[in-house]
Protein backbone atom coordinates (compact mmCIF):
# COMPACT_ATOMS: atom_id res chain seq x y z
CA UNK A 1 0.00 0.00 0.00
CA UNK A 2 2.49 2.59 0.77
CA UNK A 3 4.60 1.85 -2.20
CA UNK A 4 1.44 2.58 -4.54
CA UNK A 5 1.08 5.98 -2.54
CA UNK A 6 4.93 6.43 -2.86
CA UNK A 7 4.16 6.06 -7.23
CA UNK A 8 1.20 8.17 -6.83
CA UNK A 9 3.41 11.25 -5.34
CA UNK A 10 5.88 10.53 -7.88
CA UNK A 11 3.32 10.74 -11.26
CA UNK A 12 1.90 13.76 -9.33
CA UNK A 13 5.64 15.22 -9.14
CA UNK A 14 6.18 14.60 -12.47
CA UNK A 15 3.22 16.31 -14.37
CA UNK A 16 3.79 19.26 -11.96
CA UNK A 17 7.55 19.14 -13.13
CA UNK A 18 6.24 19.08 -16.72
CA UNK A 19 4.10 21.96 -16.39
CA UNK A 20 6.50 23.68 -14.50
CA UNK A 21 9.63 23.39 -16.79
CA UNK A 22 7.06 23.90 -20.08
CA UNK A 23 5.58 27.14 -18.22
CA UNK A 24 10.14 27.99 -17.23
CA UNK A 25 11.22 27.62 -20.89
CA UNK A 26 8.15 29.80 -22.63
CA UNK A 27 6.66 32.88 -20.04
CA UNK A 28 9.89 33.04 -17.30
CA UNK A 29 12.53 32.52 -19.66
CA UNK A 30 11.13 33.41 -23.00
CA UNK A 31 13.51 30.46 -24.72
CA UNK A 32 10.78 30.04 -27.35
CA UNK A 33 8.81 32.72 -28.85
CA UNK A 34 4.93 32.22 -27.86
CA UNK A 35 4.13 31.54 -31.48
CA UNK A 36 6.42 28.37 -31.30
CA UNK A 37 5.29 27.58 -28.01
CA UNK A 38 2.92 28.78 -26.07
CA UNK A 39 3.06 28.83 -22.23
CA UNK A 40 0.41 26.74 -20.43
CA UNK A 41 -0.98 29.82 -18.45
CA UNK A 42 -1.67 31.51 -22.04
CA UNK A 43 -3.28 28.13 -23.58
CA UNK A 44 -5.64 28.10 -20.29
CA UNK A 45 -6.01 32.02 -21.06
CA UNK A 46 -7.06 31.12 -24.83
CA UNK A 47 -9.07 28.10 -23.75
CA UNK A 48 -11.32 30.49 -21.41
CA UNK A 49 -11.98 33.50 -23.93
CA UNK A 50 -12.42 31.14 -26.86
CA UNK A 51 -15.45 29.93 -24.87
CA UNK A 52 -17.34 32.71 -25.69
CA UNK A 53 -15.39 34.75 -27.86
CA UNK A 54 -16.16 33.99 -32.01
CA UNK A 55 -12.77 35.07 -33.33
CA UNK A 56 -10.65 34.68 -35.01
CA UNK A 57 -12.45 31.35 -36.85
CA UNK A 58 -16.03 32.38 -36.89
CA UNK A 59 -17.53 30.63 -33.84
CA UNK A 60 -17.19 30.09 -30.60
CA UNK A 61 -15.07 26.50 -28.97
CA UNK A 62 -18.38 24.92 -28.06
CA UNK A 63 -20.00 25.70 -31.10
CA UNK A 64 -16.64 24.07 -32.61
CA UNK A 65 -17.24 21.11 -30.16
CA UNK A 66 -20.52 20.55 -31.02
CA UNK A 67 -20.52 20.52 -35.18
CA UNK A 68 -17.86 17.98 -34.70
CA UNK A 69 -19.48 15.87 -32.48
CA UNK A 70 -22.54 15.96 -34.58
CA UNK A 71 -20.78 15.07 -38.20
CA UNK A 72 -18.66 12.03 -35.87
CA UNK A 73 -21.58 10.59 -34.15
CA UNK A 74 -23.81 10.44 -36.76
CA UNK A 75 -21.70 8.78 -39.50
CA UNK A 76 -20.21 6.28 -36.60
CA UNK A 77 -23.95 5.02 -35.61
CA UNK A 78 -24.40 5.18 -39.62
CA UNK A 79 -21.87 2.75 -39.47
CA UNK A 80 -22.77 0.87 -36.73
CA UNK A 81 -25.89 0.45 -37.36
CA UNK A 82 -25.12 -0.79 -41.20
CA UNK A 83 -21.76 -2.73 -40.33
CA UNK A 84 -22.79 -5.02 -37.43
CA UNK A 85 -26.14 -6.86 -38.95
CA UNK A 86 -23.83 -6.60 -41.98
CA UNK A 87 -20.54 -8.66 -40.77
CA UNK A 88 -23.27 -11.09 -39.05
CA UNK A 89 -25.01 -11.80 -42.35
CA UNK A 90 -21.73 -12.61 -43.71
CA UNK A 91 -20.98 -15.05 -40.61
CA UNK A 92 -24.11 -16.10 -40.49
CA UNK A 93 -24.85 -17.17 -44.58
CA UNK A 94 -22.18 -18.51 -46.60
CA UNK A 95 -23.33 -16.74 -49.85
CA UNK A 96 -23.21 -13.34 -48.16
CA UNK A 97 -20.01 -13.88 -46.84
CA UNK A 98 -19.01 -14.86 -50.62
CA UNK A 99 -20.36 -12.42 -52.10
CA UNK A 100 -19.44 -9.22 -49.86
CA UNK A 101 -16.12 -10.35 -48.33
CA UNK A 102 -14.22 -9.85 -51.69
CA UNK A 103 -15.41 -6.04 -52.55
CA UNK A 104 -14.70 -5.24 -48.68
CA UNK A 105 -11.67 -6.94 -49.02
CA UNK A 106 -10.43 -4.59 -52.00
CA UNK A 107 -11.86 -1.81 -50.56
CA UNK A 108 -10.48 -2.27 -46.79
CA UNK A 109 -7.00 -1.49 -47.41
CA UNK A 110 -7.98 2.10 -48.12
CA UNK A 111 -7.11 4.32 -45.38
CA UNK A 112 -10.92 6.26 -44.62
CA UNK A 113 -8.00 9.67 -45.39
CA UNK A 114 -8.19 8.57 -48.87
CA UNK A 115 -11.54 9.07 -49.51
CA UNK A 116 -11.17 12.41 -48.85
CA UNK A 117 -11.05 13.99 -51.98
CA UNK A 118 -13.82 11.87 -53.86
CA UNK A 119 -15.98 12.44 -52.00
CA UNK A 120 -15.37 16.15 -51.80
CA UNK A 121 -15.42 16.62 -55.34
CA UNK A 122 -18.42 14.13 -55.92
CA UNK A 123 -20.90 15.41 -52.39
CA UNK A 124 -18.71 18.73 -51.81
CA UNK A 125 -17.38 20.52 -49.25
CA UNK A 126 -19.83 20.09 -46.07
CA UNK A 127 -22.04 18.38 -44.10
CA UNK A 128 -22.35 15.03 -46.09
CA UNK A 129 -18.71 14.69 -47.20
CA UNK A 130 -17.45 14.46 -43.99
CA UNK A 131 -20.26 12.01 -43.16
CA UNK A 132 -19.26 9.74 -45.90
CA UNK A 133 -15.62 9.92 -45.14
CA UNK A 134 -15.98 8.58 -41.75
CA UNK A 135 -19.04 6.03 -42.08
CA UNK A 136 -16.42 4.24 -45.16
CA UNK A 137 -13.55 4.54 -42.05
CA UNK A 138 -16.04 3.30 -39.25
CA UNK A 139 -17.63 0.46 -40.90
CA UNK A 140 -14.55 -1.73 -41.53
CA UNK A 141 -14.03 -2.58 -38.31
CA UNK A 142 -17.92 -2.76 -37.30
CA UNK A 143 -18.18 -5.21 -40.20
CA UNK A 144 -14.91 -7.22 -39.37
CA UNK A 145 -14.91 -7.82 -35.85
CA UNK A 146 -19.13 -8.70 -36.01
CA UNK A 147 -17.65 -11.18 -38.56
CA UNK A 148 -14.65 -12.97 -36.37
CA UNK A 149 -16.97 -12.83 -33.43
CA UNK A 150 -19.45 -14.57 -35.22
CA UNK A 151 -16.92 -17.34 -36.35
CA UNK A 152 -15.72 -17.62 -32.84
CA UNK A 153 -18.41 -18.81 -31.79
CA UNK A 154 -17.61 -22.54 -30.31
CA UNK A 155 -18.94 -24.98 -32.47
CA UNK A 156 -20.20 -27.48 -28.91
CA UNK A 157 -22.01 -24.44 -28.10
CA UNK A 158 -24.32 -24.45 -30.80
CA UNK A 159 -24.76 -28.18 -30.81
CA UNK A 160 -26.07 -28.12 -27.60
CA UNK A 161 -28.57 -25.73 -29.09
CA UNK A 162 -29.31 -28.09 -31.87
CA UNK A 163 -29.94 -30.97 -29.58
CA UNK A 164 -32.57 -28.56 -27.23
CA UNK A 165 -34.21 -28.16 -30.33
CA UNK A 166 -33.71 -24.43 -30.87
CA UNK A 167 -34.20 -23.33 -34.67
CA UNK A 168 -31.73 -21.25 -36.64
CA UNK A 169 -33.16 -18.11 -35.63
CA UNK A 170 -32.95 -19.14 -32.05
CA UNK A 171 -29.38 -20.19 -32.53
CA UNK A 172 -28.55 -16.69 -33.53
CA UNK A 173 -30.26 -14.40 -31.46
CA UNK A 174 -29.33 -16.77 -28.26
CA UNK A 175 -26.07 -18.42 -28.65
CA UNK A 176 -24.21 -16.56 -31.76
CA UNK A 177 -24.75 -13.09 -31.17
CA UNK A 178 -24.38 -12.41 -27.18
CA UNK A 179 -20.85 -14.86 -27.75
CA UNK A 180 -19.50 -12.41 -30.25
CA UNK A 181 -20.88 -9.07 -28.26
CA UNK A 182 -17.91 -8.58 -26.34
CA UNK A 183 -15.68 -8.70 -29.79
CA UNK A 184 -18.40 -6.41 -31.46
CA UNK A 185 -17.86 -3.91 -28.70
CA UNK A 186 -13.76 -3.79 -29.50
CA UNK A 187 -14.61 -3.00 -32.95
CA UNK A 188 -16.81 -0.27 -32.31
CA UNK A 189 -14.27 0.97 -30.09
CA UNK A 190 -11.85 0.83 -33.27
CA UNK A 191 -14.29 2.54 -35.17
CA UNK A 192 -14.86 5.42 -32.65
CA UNK A 193 -11.56 6.00 -32.45
CA UNK A 194 -11.31 6.48 -36.32
CA UNK A 195 -14.25 8.29 -36.47
CA UNK A 196 -12.53 11.07 -34.28
CA UNK A 197 -9.48 10.88 -36.09
CA UNK A 198 -10.49 10.70 -39.63
CA UNK A 199 -13.65 13.99 -38.83
CA UNK A 200 -9.78 15.88 -37.95
CA UNK A 201 -8.38 15.05 -40.62
CA UNK A 202 -11.63 16.13 -42.95
CA UNK A 203 -11.46 19.32 -41.32
CA UNK A 204 -8.38 20.26 -41.50
CA UNK A 205 -8.27 19.56 -45.45
CA UNK A 206 -11.70 21.03 -46.39
CA UNK A 207 -14.20 22.09 -43.81
CA UNK A 208 -15.67 25.72 -42.53
CA UNK A 209 -16.29 24.79 -38.72
CA UNK A 210 -15.16 22.58 -36.08
CA UNK A 211 -12.02 21.58 -34.08
CA UNK A 212 -10.04 20.03 -36.81
CA UNK A 213 -11.01 23.71 -39.14
CA UNK A 214 -10.52 25.97 -35.61
CA UNK A 215 -6.62 24.45 -35.13
CA UNK A 216 -6.00 25.02 -38.96
CA UNK A 217 -7.42 28.86 -39.32
CA UNK A 218 -5.04 29.23 -36.33
CA UNK A 219 -1.77 27.85 -37.80
CA UNK A 220 -2.32 30.28 -40.94
CA UNK A 221 -2.28 33.40 -38.81
CA UNK A 222 0.42 31.24 -36.05
CA UNK A 223 -1.84 30.74 -33.01
CA UNK A 224 -0.50 28.66 -31.16
CA UNK A 225 -2.04 29.00 -28.13
CA UNK A 226 -5.05 28.40 -29.69
CA UNK A 227 -3.22 24.92 -31.87
CA UNK A 228 -2.39 23.70 -28.17
CA UNK A 229 -5.52 24.47 -26.70
CA UNK A 230 -7.48 22.44 -29.82
CA UNK A 231 -5.21 19.75 -29.74
CA UNK A 232 -6.13 19.23 -26.17
CA UNK A 233 -10.18 19.63 -26.15
CA UNK A 234 -9.85 17.16 -28.97
CA UNK A 235 -7.81 14.73 -26.96
CA UNK A 236 -10.13 15.29 -24.27
CA UNK A 237 -13.47 14.56 -26.20
CA UNK A 238 -12.10 11.91 -27.51
CA UNK A 239 -11.17 10.20 -23.93
CA UNK A 240 -14.87 11.42 -23.02
CA UNK A 241 -16.18 9.54 -25.94
CA UNK A 242 -14.18 6.32 -25.35
CA UNK A 243 -14.76 6.38 -21.74
CA UNK A 244 -18.42 6.42 -22.52
CA UNK A 245 -17.99 3.74 -24.67
CA UNK A 246 -16.16 1.22 -21.59
CA UNK A 247 -19.17 2.15 -19.65
CA UNK A 248 -21.95 0.84 -21.79
CA UNK A 249 -19.42 -2.27 -22.34
CA UNK A 250 -19.23 -2.93 -18.54
CA UNK A 251 -23.00 -2.16 -18.30
CA UNK A 252 -24.39 -4.35 -20.86
CA UNK A 253 -22.07 -7.06 -22.59
CA UNK A 254 -21.86 -9.93 -20.01
CA UNK A 255 -18.78 -12.57 -19.63
CA UNK A 256 -15.03 -12.95 -20.49
CA UNK A 257 -13.39 -9.80 -22.76
CA UNK A 258 -11.64 -11.02 -25.29
CA UNK B 1 -8.55 -32.28 -50.74
CA UNK B 2 -11.26 -34.07 -50.22
CA UNK B 3 -14.00 -33.59 -52.94
CA UNK B 4 -15.97 -31.59 -50.79
CA UNK B 5 -13.09 -28.96 -50.00
CA UNK B 6 -12.62 -28.80 -54.02
CA UNK B 7 -16.18 -27.57 -54.80
CA UNK B 8 -16.42 -25.39 -51.40
CA UNK B 9 -12.90 -23.63 -53.28
CA UNK B 10 -14.28 -23.25 -56.73
CA UNK B 11 -17.94 -21.98 -55.44
CA UNK B 12 -15.85 -19.23 -53.45
CA UNK B 13 -13.72 -17.93 -56.69
CA UNK B 14 -16.55 -18.32 -58.63
CA UNK B 15 -18.64 -16.28 -56.38
CA UNK B 16 -15.56 -13.35 -55.70
CA UNK B 17 -15.72 -12.98 -59.62
CA UNK B 18 -19.25 -12.59 -59.69
CA UNK B 19 -19.32 -9.71 -56.50
CA UNK B 20 -16.29 -8.07 -58.64
CA UNK B 21 -17.92 -8.12 -61.95
CA UNK B 22 -21.01 -6.78 -60.46
CA UNK B 23 -19.21 -4.06 -58.84
CA UNK B 24 -17.60 -2.78 -61.80
CA UNK B 25 -21.05 -3.51 -64.03
CA UNK B 26 -22.42 -1.02 -61.37
CA UNK B 27 -19.90 1.54 -61.34
CA UNK B 28 -19.93 1.50 -65.10
CA UNK B 29 -23.87 1.74 -65.47
CA UNK B 30 -23.82 4.56 -62.85
CA UNK B 31 -21.33 6.75 -64.97
CA UNK B 32 -22.94 6.08 -67.98
CA UNK B 33 -25.09 9.15 -69.81
CA UNK B 34 -25.84 10.41 -65.99
CA UNK B 35 -24.72 13.60 -64.33
CA UNK B 36 -22.46 11.77 -61.70
CA UNK B 37 -20.93 10.23 -64.99
CA UNK B 38 -19.20 13.91 -66.57
CA UNK B 39 -17.27 13.87 -63.19
CA UNK B 40 -17.02 10.28 -62.53
CA UNK B 41 -14.79 8.26 -64.98
CA UNK B 42 -15.41 4.50 -66.03
CA UNK B 43 -13.67 1.31 -64.64
CA UNK B 44 -11.65 1.00 -67.94
CA UNK B 45 -9.60 4.20 -68.12
CA UNK B 46 -9.00 4.00 -64.58
CA UNK B 47 -7.44 1.24 -65.06
CA UNK B 48 -5.39 2.05 -68.09
CA UNK B 49 -4.20 5.55 -66.54
CA UNK B 50 -3.26 3.31 -63.49
CA UNK B 51 -0.71 1.18 -65.59
CA UNK B 52 0.13 4.14 -67.54
CA UNK B 53 1.09 6.52 -64.83
CA UNK B 54 3.56 3.86 -63.93
CA UNK B 55 5.87 4.98 -66.91
CA UNK B 56 4.61 8.68 -67.38
CA UNK B 57 4.92 11.16 -64.55
CA UNK B 58 2.04 12.83 -63.17
CA UNK B 59 3.13 16.18 -61.52
CA UNK B 60 6.80 15.41 -61.71
CA UNK B 61 7.23 11.68 -61.13
CA UNK B 62 5.75 8.50 -62.01
CA UNK B 63 3.22 6.38 -59.89
CA UNK B 64 6.00 4.47 -58.82
CA UNK B 65 8.45 7.13 -57.27
CA UNK B 66 5.36 8.93 -55.41
CA UNK B 67 4.97 5.42 -53.99
CA UNK B 68 8.61 5.51 -53.16
CA UNK B 69 8.76 9.02 -51.77
CA UNK B 70 5.68 8.08 -49.49
CA UNK B 71 6.83 4.98 -48.01
CA UNK B 72 10.66 6.33 -46.99
CA UNK B 73 8.47 8.75 -44.91
CA UNK B 74 6.76 6.33 -43.17
CA UNK B 75 9.43 3.70 -42.99
CA UNK B 76 11.74 6.81 -41.39
CA UNK B 77 8.58 8.00 -39.15
CA UNK B 78 7.54 4.32 -38.49
CA UNK B 79 10.69 2.73 -37.71
CA UNK B 80 11.83 5.68 -35.22
CA UNK B 81 8.07 5.66 -33.31
CA UNK B 82 8.57 1.79 -33.04
CA UNK B 83 11.82 1.73 -31.45
CA UNK B 84 10.80 4.32 -28.81
CA UNK B 85 8.41 2.79 -28.61
CA UNK B 86 9.62 -0.43 -27.53
CA UNK B 87 12.02 1.16 -25.20
CA UNK B 88 9.49 3.31 -23.34
CA UNK B 89 7.08 0.31 -23.03
CA UNK B 90 9.66 -2.03 -21.86
CA UNK B 91 11.57 0.39 -19.20
CA UNK B 92 7.71 1.22 -17.86
CA UNK B 93 6.29 -2.27 -18.23
CA UNK B 94 9.34 -3.56 -16.09
CA UNK B 95 10.53 -0.06 -13.90
CA UNK B 96 7.98 0.97 -12.13
CA UNK B 97 9.98 4.68 -11.47
CA UNK B 98 9.70 4.78 -15.37
CA UNK B 99 6.18 3.71 -15.27
CA UNK B 100 5.34 6.37 -12.35
CA UNK B 101 7.22 9.24 -14.23
CA UNK B 102 6.02 8.50 -17.83
CA UNK B 103 2.40 7.59 -17.67
CA UNK B 104 0.92 10.14 -16.65
CA UNK B 105 2.51 12.90 -19.31
CA UNK B 106 1.89 9.97 -21.81
CA UNK B 107 -1.70 9.76 -21.07
CA UNK B 108 -2.12 13.34 -21.46
CA UNK B 109 -0.69 13.26 -25.56
CA UNK B 110 -2.10 9.60 -26.18
CA UNK B 111 -5.57 10.38 -26.87
CA UNK B 112 -4.57 13.31 -29.61
CA UNK B 113 -4.71 12.01 -32.69
CA UNK B 114 -1.41 12.27 -34.91
CA UNK B 115 -3.81 13.90 -37.57
CA UNK B 116 -4.14 16.63 -35.13
CA UNK B 117 -0.40 17.44 -34.50
CA UNK B 118 -0.10 18.48 -38.57
CA UNK B 119 -0.79 22.14 -37.70
CA UNK B 120 1.71 22.01 -34.93
CA UNK B 121 3.94 20.07 -36.59
CA UNK B 122 3.77 23.11 -39.75
CA UNK B 123 4.15 25.98 -36.75
CA UNK B 124 7.98 24.11 -35.59
CA UNK B 125 9.30 22.25 -38.68
CA UNK B 126 8.20 24.35 -41.42
CA UNK B 127 6.66 22.35 -44.63
CA UNK B 128 9.93 20.09 -45.30
CA UNK B 129 10.50 16.42 -44.53
CA UNK B 130 10.93 16.46 -40.89
CA UNK B 131 7.21 17.88 -40.42
CA UNK B 132 6.08 14.17 -42.01
CA UNK B 133 8.32 11.96 -40.14
CA UNK B 134 7.00 13.61 -37.12
CA UNK B 135 3.22 13.64 -37.92
CA UNK B 136 4.10 9.74 -38.70
CA UNK B 137 6.07 8.90 -35.74
CA UNK B 138 3.15 10.29 -33.27
CA UNK B 139 0.62 8.53 -34.97
CA UNK B 140 2.25 4.97 -35.05
CA UNK B 141 4.48 5.08 -31.51
CA UNK B 142 1.41 5.49 -29.14
CA UNK B 143 0.37 2.04 -30.51
CA UNK B 144 3.62 -0.08 -30.03
CA UNK B 145 3.93 1.62 -26.36
CA UNK B 146 0.62 0.72 -25.58
CA UNK B 147 1.40 -2.68 -26.75
CA UNK B 148 4.74 -3.00 -25.80
CA UNK B 149 4.02 -2.29 -21.86
CA UNK B 150 0.92 -4.62 -21.95
CA UNK B 151 3.35 -7.13 -22.36
CA UNK B 152 6.07 -6.32 -20.55
CA UNK B 153 4.00 -6.42 -17.52
CA UNK B 154 2.03 -9.00 -18.52
CA UNK B 155 5.09 -11.29 -18.31
CA UNK B 156 4.31 -14.75 -16.10
CA UNK B 157 6.03 -14.26 -12.96
CA UNK B 158 6.46 -17.98 -12.19
CA UNK B 159 8.60 -18.11 -15.30
CA UNK B 160 10.73 -15.53 -13.78
CA UNK B 161 10.41 -17.32 -10.80
CA UNK B 162 11.60 -20.17 -12.13
CA UNK B 163 14.26 -18.47 -13.90
CA UNK B 164 15.94 -16.68 -10.70
CA UNK B 165 15.87 -19.88 -8.93
CA UNK B 166 17.74 -21.41 -11.06
CA UNK B 167 20.37 -18.84 -11.23
CA UNK B 168 20.08 -16.25 -13.88
CA UNK B 169 20.74 -13.02 -13.21
CA UNK B 170 19.00 -9.57 -14.07
CA UNK B 171 20.28 -9.40 -17.60
CA UNK B 172 19.23 -13.11 -18.68
CA UNK B 173 16.12 -12.67 -17.30
CA UNK B 174 15.60 -9.63 -19.35
CA UNK B 175 16.76 -11.02 -22.86
CA UNK B 176 15.73 -14.80 -22.22
CA UNK B 177 12.32 -14.58 -20.86
CA UNK B 178 11.08 -10.96 -20.37
CA UNK B 179 11.95 -10.08 -24.13
CA UNK B 180 10.93 -13.40 -26.07
CA UNK B 181 7.73 -12.82 -24.18
CA UNK B 182 6.49 -9.17 -25.10
CA UNK B 183 7.28 -10.26 -28.69
CA UNK B 184 3.94 -10.89 -29.64
CA UNK B 185 2.19 -7.93 -28.17
CA UNK B 186 5.23 -5.52 -29.80
CA UNK B 187 3.89 -7.36 -33.12
CA UNK B 188 0.70 -6.91 -32.42
CA UNK B 189 1.10 -3.45 -31.66
CA UNK B 190 3.55 -2.79 -34.69
CA UNK B 191 0.92 -4.17 -36.89
CA UNK B 192 -1.68 -1.21 -36.18
CA UNK B 193 1.06 1.19 -36.12
CA UNK B 194 2.16 0.70 -39.45
CA UNK B 195 -1.41 1.03 -40.58
CA UNK B 196 -1.70 4.10 -38.78
CA UNK B 197 1.55 5.20 -40.16
CA UNK B 198 0.20 4.67 -43.73
CA UNK B 199 -3.05 6.71 -42.84
CA UNK B 200 -0.61 9.63 -41.25
CA UNK B 201 1.64 9.67 -44.20
CA UNK B 202 -1.19 9.92 -46.21
CA UNK B 203 -2.97 12.86 -44.22
CA UNK B 204 0.73 14.73 -43.89
CA UNK B 205 0.94 14.37 -47.89
CA UNK B 206 -2.57 15.43 -48.66
CA UNK B 207 -1.77 19.06 -45.89
CA UNK B 208 1.88 20.02 -47.16
CA UNK B 209 3.44 18.03 -50.07
CA UNK B 210 4.88 18.83 -53.73
CA UNK B 211 5.30 14.47 -53.87
CA UNK B 212 3.83 10.93 -52.52
CA UNK B 213 0.40 9.11 -53.18
CA UNK B 214 -1.69 11.92 -50.55
CA UNK B 215 -0.42 14.30 -52.88
CA UNK B 216 -1.53 12.56 -55.92
CA UNK B 217 -5.03 12.56 -54.54
CA UNK B 218 -5.39 16.16 -53.30
CA UNK B 219 -3.91 17.31 -56.57
CA UNK B 220 -6.43 15.42 -58.09
CA UNK B 221 -9.18 16.96 -56.40
CA UNK B 222 -7.82 20.94 -56.74
CA UNK B 223 -7.29 20.30 -60.43
CA UNK B 224 -11.03 18.41 -60.28
CA UNK B 225 -8.90 15.22 -61.91
CA UNK B 226 -11.36 12.26 -60.70
CA UNK B 227 -9.21 9.82 -62.61
CA UNK B 228 -6.32 10.75 -60.54
CA UNK B 229 -7.74 10.66 -57.77
CA UNK B 230 -9.26 7.23 -58.67
CA UNK B 231 -5.66 5.71 -59.55
CA UNK B 232 -4.37 7.56 -56.25
CA UNK B 233 -6.81 5.57 -54.09
CA UNK B 234 -5.78 2.42 -56.31
CA UNK B 235 -2.22 2.27 -55.42
CA UNK B 236 -2.61 3.60 -51.77
CA UNK B 237 -5.08 0.84 -51.61
CA UNK B 238 -2.71 -1.52 -53.37
CA UNK B 239 0.67 -0.51 -50.80
CA UNK B 240 -1.54 -0.51 -47.56
CA UNK B 241 -2.40 -4.55 -48.71
CA UNK B 242 1.27 -5.13 -49.12
CA UNK B 243 2.19 -3.58 -45.92
CA UNK B 244 -0.04 -5.81 -44.44
CA UNK B 245 0.44 -8.67 -45.68
CA UNK B 246 4.62 -8.59 -45.25
CA UNK B 247 4.08 -7.47 -41.26
CA UNK B 248 1.93 -10.70 -41.12
CA UNK B 249 4.51 -12.63 -42.70
CA UNK B 250 6.90 -11.23 -40.11
CA UNK B 251 4.62 -12.00 -37.52
CA UNK B 252 4.37 -15.55 -38.50
CA UNK B 253 8.15 -16.39 -38.97
CA UNK B 254 8.95 -14.09 -35.97
CA UNK B 255 6.56 -15.66 -33.43
CA UNK B 256 5.61 -18.80 -34.42
CA UNK B 257 4.50 -20.11 -31.16
CA UNK B 258 1.92 -17.39 -30.55
CA UNK B 259 -0.29 -16.41 -33.62
CA UNK B 260 -3.65 -14.10 -32.81
CA UNK B 261 -6.01 -14.69 -34.20
CA UNK B 262 -7.73 -13.18 -37.73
Amino acid sequence: MRTKTKYKLISLASVFVFLAFWEIITDVLQLLPSYVLPSPVKVLNCFITKLTTSSPDGSTLPVHILSSLKVSMASFLTAAVVGIPLGIAMAWYSSVDKLVKPIFDLLRPIPPIGWIPIMILVLGIGFWAKVAVIFVGALIPCVINSYTGIKQVNPVHMWVGQTFGGTRTQMLFMVAIPTALPVIFTGLKTALGISWMTLVAAELLASNNGLGYMIQVARTIGRADIIVMGMLVIGVVGLILSTILDFLENRYVKGRRP
Amino acid sequence: MSKQQVRDKVSTILFAMLSVCLLLLVWQLAVSGTTLGKMFPKPIPVFQKFVESLTVPIGQYTLVQHAVFSLYRVFVGFVSGAVVGVILGIAMGRIPVIDAIVKPIFNLIRPIPGVAWIPMAILWFGIGETTKYFIIFMGGFANVLLNTYAGARDVDKQLIGAAQMLGANRRQIFVHIVLPASVPYIFAGLQVSLSTSWMAVLAAEMVCAQEGVGYLITGGMNSGNTTQILVGMLAIGLIGLILATLMRYAEKRLCSWKIRGN
